[in-house]
């Protein structure tokens, strides 16, 4: 019992810690392969391999932060209602938008997917990626991929996705705040929107809402994804 | 002396207050809301998941004002500004996944790249399209 308990304290403390020190860095250093979503699991990393010890007992001690992703689900309310101004006066546009991309990431994953060899799992746990976790977590176990897996594969989308947003908007012309929002919302979830925040207030405020909205609408759209398979 | 009505309200103003400025009870409320999405799935056999029936619980109340989002505002903050630290435990099943480290890994950055971009692509340029389209039809009203 006690060894269980100091099991648990060690790996949570290290988590948190490394969470805290990475979120430190970056407001220091904003540099985008300096983002806490890629330093933090890499330290972990670090640590789990150099004391020889293996996923089962990492999560072991910190499954109960994993836990939190559902009361962190309810927190969205919030931000939905905040901008409800928002999606009244551009419903259409947004849900056009949220159809467009959802399809575009779920039929092009498994294309691309498919072309270049990867099949099974891997490539279910694939198709939620571009959604923030919580809800692509979801989805994943829904469809019969891993959720676990695809935590992974949202985190290298997270990251991808917000240099790529930069240079697409360098490259192409995009007129609307709100076409350059939703493109961070719906290409990289959560740390789309917080590039997105940079950018500007609108673009910052939709890509949050776009977020939160597609995630959604991809749970309850995970039944008909699961007849792809 | 108070009638039963104005206690109740009492009640209520002062639990509003209590929780406009206890971000503690405010996660707390948050994470109450979860524990009823989950027991209502558990009891009524609904297909969401818990957070999900939560989260709409908490929309309707915050819509028919029946609840305040200054009272859930900073906790609900506190959820969502740190989520990366609920997920990346699970991030760390890499180690149960040897072969994310070579050629599988490869090809799985190649179809989150493409992919990515052309979700970034499509979605811009759908959204463009409809914002131009709905601005002309606005302008030729107003015309």
């Amino acid at each position: 019992m006690p060894e269980a308990f100091l099991h648990t304290l060690f790996w949570s403390g290290l988590t948190i810690g490394f969470y805290w020190l990475s979120k430190q860095v970056y407001r220091r250093w904003p540099r985008w392969w300096l983002m806490p979503l890629a330093v933090t699991p890499l330290l972990l990393l670090l640590v789990v391999v150099s004391l020889h010890e293996s996923y089962r007992d990492y999560i072991g001690g910190t499954h109960w932060l994993v836990l939190l992703l559902g009361p962190a689900t309810v927190a969205f309310a919030i931000p939905i209602y905040e901008q409800r101004a928002l999606i009244r006066r551009y419903w259409p546009i947004l849900l056009a938008g949220m159809l467009a991309g959802s399809l575009v990431s779920i039929l092009s994953s498994w294309a691309l997917a498919s072309l270049v060899g990867l099949d099974g799992v891997i490539r279910l746990s694939l198709l939620p990626r571009s959604i923030s976790t919580p809800f692509a977590m979801e989805v994943s176990s829904e469809i019969g991929g891993i959720p676990d897996l695809t935590a992974v594969f949202v985190v290298v989308t997270g990251i991808a996705g917000a240099v790529m947003g930069d240079l697409i908007l360098a490259r192409f012309r995009i007129a609307s705040a709100l076409a350059r929002g939703s493109l961070f919302g719906l290409g990289a979830h959560g740390a789309g929107t917080a590039r997105a925040h940079q950018i500007g207030a609108t673009e910052g405020a939709v890509a949050g809402l776009v977020m939160v909205l597609v995630g959604l609408l991809n749970v309850l759209m995970a039944p008909l994804v699961a007849l792809l398979r | 002396m108070f009638g039963k009505k104005e206690f109740a309200m009492s009640v209520h103003h002062r639990s509003a207050r209590f929780l406009h400025h206890h971000p503690v009870a405010q996660v707390l409320t948050v994470f109450s809301f979860w524990l009823i999405g989950e027991a209502l799935v558990r009891v009524l056999g609904n297909p969401l998941p818990g957070g999900i029936v939560g989260l709409g619980l908490l929309l309707v109340l915050l819509a028919m004002r029946r609840i305040s989002t200054l009272s859930m505002r900073r906790g609900a903050g506190w959820f969502l500004s740190d989520m990366l630290l609920f997920f990346v435990p699970a991030v760390l099943a890499v180690l149960d996944h040897p072969e994310l480290f070579g050629l599988t890994g490869l090809k799985i950055l190649f179809v989150i790249l493409a992919s990515t971009a052309l979700v970034m692509l499509a979605t811009a340029f759908t959204v463009d399209r409809c914002w131009k389209y709905l601005g002309d039809r606005k302008e030729r009203e107003h015309a």
